[in-house]
């Protein structure tokens, strides 16, 4: 892992397109700016990673766990059943 | 045209009625093409299927019959998307990524801070990411339990 030094306000460029400001330090926080083109995504790690995993496991779901949440969710009074009109 | 299945078999779809998800799903930003596809009659749940990948699937839900005010600001997703529809928000629906315990499909969870925004007039799709949200990624759908 490359380590930089930086003062506040200072930057650090990535690329030709990246720039990181270091816009503000708190005690042990510490407030970042990020300038980058609208196709790289940018997302704090821990909220990215619970939603990548959630997909990941989504995509494990098997026909009978859901054919019995759907029981489940009709006895549940949560609903009389939904429909999606579109398609 | 024809696509490929693995929990329906093929299934014969309009070509323009395939979703493009231009960023993917996070952790699959190479599949861009979805289609969803009912579970059963009066399901709640919808399989969002991979048109690429015959074995890729999620199972999605619509948010709203499990927290009726959910509410989230779709103004910088419409932006990033170019879907800016002067106000008219109709051809906008929202599903989240649901989840089930093996075995335990009465810990059956939702995530509600990474919901999927499907634009049905372009027929485009996009997983937003919510940082600073009141909601968590397994809400338990089934409170009982």
């Amino acid at each position: 892992m490359l380590i930089l030094t930086r003062k506040l306000g200072e930057k650090i460029t990535i690329g030709d397109e990246i720039t990181v400001t270091l816009v503000e330090i708190k005690g042990t926080q510490v407030k970042l700016g990020i300038e980058a083109p609208k196709h790289i995504e940018i997302h704090r790690q821990e909220i990215y990673e619970r939603i990548r995993e959630e997909n990941l496991s989504s995509s494990d779901i098997n026909n009978s766990d859901l054919s019995k949440a759907i029981a489940l969710y009709k006895s549940s009074g949560l609903s009389k059943g939904s429909k999606r009109e579109k398609n | 045209m024809k696509i490929k299945t693995t929990r329906f078999g093929t299934i014969e779809i309009k070509e323009e009625k395939i979703i493009k998800m231009p960023l993917g799903m996070l952790g699959f930003p190479d599949k861009k093409k979805f289609i969803i596809l009912q579970h059963k009659e009066n399901s709640p749940f919808f399989w969002y299927q991979s048109t690429d990948e015959p074995e890729l699937a999620f199972v999605i839900t619509n948010p709203f019959l499990f927290i009726p005010d959910y509410k989230i600001d779709l103004k910088a997703t419409l932006k990033e998307m170019s879907w800016n529809g002067e106000g008219d928000n109709s051809y906008l629906e929202l599903f989240i990524v649901v989840n089930i315990p093996k075995g335990m499909p009465h810990k059956m969870t939702g995530n509600f801070i990474g919901p999927v925004l499907v634009n049905s007039k372009v027929y485009e799709a996009v997983q937003i990411v919510l940082s600073n949200s009141p909601y968590t990624h397994r809400f338990p759908l089934f409170k009982k339990n």
